[in-house]
Formats: C-alpha cells, structure tokens, sequence
C-alpha cells in the first residue's frame, strides 16, 4: 500500500520536475548572436520571459512586436525577455530577422534540448515566464495573448 | 388602472423585443483556408487566437488540411475579424471555402 503511494507520487511529480515544471528554472548558459555568453542565473531579480521561436515559424515572427513592446514597457518595473531560437536555423537568417523587427532584448541560439528542458512538447512559440527567484510561474503555449499576459505576468512585476 | 397597465405594457414590449433579436442571432458555421499553415508545431496559435476571440463558440483547426472550421455568433463577431484574427497569427486567411447556418 504504501509502495503504492510512494510510486504514484512520483509518477505525478517526476514529469514535472524533469521539465522543470513548477519549480526552479534549470541553469541555462547560451551563446548570443554576438557570440557571448548569455546566463539565466544573471538574471535573478528579474521577472524573464524565455521565449522559444524560430525564424520559419510564423506565429513566432507575429508575435515579436508585441514582445518588443512589453519589454519597452515594463523593462523598469523588472522585466527581461530573452528569446531563444529553436532549429534549423542560420545565424545569418536569425540576425536578419531580428534586425529587421528591431528586437530590443537578447537573442540566444538555442538547440532542441534547450526546449526541452522547459517543455517536452514540440510547440512554438513558447513562453516560460520564470519569477524573481527563478522559479518557473507558467509555460504559455503558442502566442502570447494580452490577456495572458495582463493574468500571468503583471502581478508578478509589483 | 390605466397607470397599472403602463409597466404591464412595457414589460411585454421588452420580452417581445428581446425575443427578436434572439431570433436574429444565429451561429454560424464557416471554413477559412489558412495559408502557409504548415508546421505542426505553430499552427495551435491559430486556434488559441480564435478561442480567445469573442462570439467564438467553436473551432477546428487542420494544419493537414490547411483550414480553420470555426463556429461563432455573427451577433458579436464577423468573418471578415475572424479572418484578421487568423492573420494576425501569422499566417494568411485566403477565399472563403464555404459558409453555412
């Protein structure tokens, strides 16, 4: 019975800590477009935005204006979004891109496993808000909808 | 007596009213190509948009078949918004394939 118990909860709770689901975000260490080192644990005390996209994803270039702007808004209330690709990709196609949008936050190139250490789906966009303390709040599956964000996010930047 | 009737009157001319527009409101059915919709991965953004759209009741999207059947009431939202919504996904609303009661 009580083997049972022990074996049930952690098939409830072993996905979840696997993807890093509910609780702290896993240390994450990427290259930029620039070839620097972008480090999740800098940004502790921030309220992150770790945005997965991908330059053939269409939703994903959608949804980028809106990101530039949030990141416009509410940077002095603490907020970062980091963008983090999601292949095939070109470096060259990926700088075009977000050049030609006007990103204003940091693009890191990221891999499949990157993903997965957030999510085990294949869904782009993705957006894992992560808190001030580094604890993932939420994974917001496909485009990130104002109310979402109204609900998610803001409380998390008072 | 005449007074009491007053009230009386209004009431039923508001449920009468009331019933037709009811009556005028209908859900509607229609099939809207999606241009472009061919990662598995993204197409959800479609639907999301659109279930978050108001007068939206109900919506089946098909990245194989490349179209979005959506059920909504053309009292609150039209298919030309409909159309807007899914464009602004990313993606492009192209002809109307058919549209039903």
């Amino acid at each position: 019975m009580f083997r049972s118990i022990v074996l049930g909860v952690l098939f409830i709770t072993l996905p979840g800590i696997a993807t890093g689901q509910g609780n702290r975000a896993p240390a994450l260490e990427l290259k930029d477009l620039r070839g620097r080192t972008l480090r999740l644990s800098d940004y502790k005390g921030k309220v992150v935005l770790l945005n997965f996209w991908a330059t053939w994803c269409p939703p994903c270039g959608a949804e980028m204006p809106d990101l530039i702007r949030m990141q416009r808004a509410y940077r002095r209330k603490g907020l970062r979004v980091i963008g983090v690709t999601y292949p095939p990709q070109e470096i060259s196609e990926v700088s075009q891109f977000v050049r030609k949008l006007g990103v204003n936050y940091p693009v890191a190139l990221g891999a499949k496993e990157t993903k997965l250490l957030f999510d085990e789906t294949e869904t782009l966009p993705l957006t894992v808000v992560i808190d001030r303390e580094g604890n993932i709040r939420d994974r917001i599956e496909g485009i990130l909808l104002p109310e979402e964000f109204e609900q998610k996010i803001k409380p998390l930047l008072k | 007596m005449r007074k009491n009737r007053v009230p009386a009157l209004l009431g039923l001319i508001l449920v009468l009213s009331l019933g037709a527009v009811s009556a005028f409101a209908e859900t509607k059915t229609t099939t809207i190509r999606v241009e472009g919709m061919k990662c598995n991965h993204c197409s959800g953004s479609v639907a999301k948009a659109l279930k978050a759209t108001a007068g939206v009741e109900k919506v089946e999207v098909s990245s194989e078949k490349g179209e979005a059947v959506i059920q909504y009431d053309d009292q609150i939202v039209t298919e030309a918004k409909l159309r807007e919504v899914i464009n602004g996904t990313g993606f492009k609303a192209v002809e109307e394939k058919s549209a039903s009661n």
